[in-house]
């Protein structure tokens, strides 16, 4: 075993189809760019599916943390596909269900709760990166 | 029950949706803009990652759709990736390629948005319409039939919609008639194993609230007695 106090990769499904996927892809940028900055970074989920060497490398070195739009859970499938270790895998659709009566948006644009709802998310992953980094967290 | 089905042949898009560039940003903003305003009754969209993360049904996209994909930049993620999963496509775009040096300013994230963005984002759009009247004017046909038993992802194509009757209010769920379908080839019959899987399928589909569960269970199981003719 060994201690992995190193950079978490936040992977966003993105998924085009519906809000759920831009509250993912945009929870990813809060995390990565303004509340776990430096300790968490963004790979591309696309570049993983081609099966891209050097991020299919990356995915393997790293923790990650997934945030899928819906329960069909892509990022998470895709990244355990590539023998890559799952730090936490968040969902949307499941935070939306603690928000009932939520409007988040559309596909394109967040709403004032869509932004909200990604915040919480991002948030979340923040703590996840922290905790890993600190070091309280040994890779099996 | 009422179902309405499209069986209208539509080309499918599919954005990288890359997350580490601003380009692909604007490929998914792109597409949205195309499948909302531009061409919303000539295209669909299925999300990238499905064709590894789901079944035979999503690889067969690009074989039941005349696809184009529009990809952020020269690696080429959602062709290569739906080339390999799922057959050749019909017309391959690349962002950077279009936009070439007014990409550089753009943004990762919708909070940082600008006119520029904006600007990308109409001309990278405008560009997939146009290829979209190309393909529809070529009279552009899929290789296989649409198979509307496929286990697909609602946002992959229009789906037959149906009502159930939850709590004495009428509710629009997506998929219905798949869904039945479904539990009706694995043999399931009306009753409480029914109402459960049932409930599990329509979940995917349409939100429902956890408190609701049981009425929606009721409700979906009494819509398939009917489905079933009983």
């Amino acid at each position: 075993m060994k201690n992995r106090q190193d950079t978490v990769l936040v992977i966003p499904c993105s998924g085009v189809g519906k809000v759920h996927g831009l509250v993912s892809r945009e929870a990813a940028y809060l995390a990565a760019e303004e509340l776990a900055l430096g300790k968490t970074d963004i790979v591309c989920l696309a570049l993983l599916v081609k099966g891209d060497e050097e991020t299919l490398a990356k995915v393997q070195a790293h923790p990650c943390i997934t945030i899928d739009g819906c329960g069909k859970a892509c990022a998470q499938k895709n990244v355990e596909i590539a023998g890559g270790e799952v730090a936490t895998a968040f969902q949307v659709a499941k935070t939306l269900s603690r928000h009932r009566g939520t409007q988040p948006g559309t596909g394109s644009e967040l709403t004032e709760d869509g932004w909200l709802v990604a915040r919480e998310i991002a948030e979340a992953v923040a703590d996840e990166a922290e905790r890993r980094a600190g070091g309280n967290e040994v890779a099996r | 029950m009422t179902v309405e089905t499209d069986k209208t042949i539509k080309v499918g898009i599919i954005s990288c949706s890359g997350e580490e560039l601003a380009v692909g940003t604007i490929s998914r903003s792109a597409v949205r803009r195309v499948l909302e305003v531009l061409r919303p009754h000539d295209a669909v969209t299925l999300c990238l990652p499905l064709f590894l993360a789901g079944n035979e049904g999503e690889r067969n996209f690009a074989r039941t759709h005349p696809t184009i994909t529009v990809d952020g930049c020269d690696k080429q993620c959602a062709r290569f990736g739906t080339e390999r999963h799922g057959g050749p496509v019909a017309r391959s775009l690349v962002v950077s390629e279009i936009l070439a040096d007014r990409s550089t300013a753009c943004s990762r994230s919708l909070r940082g948005r600008t006119q520029t963005d904006e600007d990308a984002t109409a001309i990278v759009a405008a560009r997939i319409a146009g290829e979209i009247d190309s393909l529809m004017s070529d009279g552009a046909r899929p290789e296989l039939e649409e198979d509307l038993s496929a286990d697909v992802c609602a946002c992959m194509k229009s789906v037959a919609t149906g009502a159930v009757i939850v709590k004495g209010r009428s509710v629009e769920i997506p998929a219905l008639a798949y869904i039945f379908s479904d539990c009706a080839r694995q043999g399931l019959q009306p009753g409480d194993a029914a109402g459960s899987a049932l409930l599990e399928k329509a979940k995917v589909f349409h939100y429902i609230p956890p408190e609701e569960e049981d009425d929606y269970a009721a409700a979906l199981n009494e819509a398939y007695r009917e489905y079933l003719g009983g």
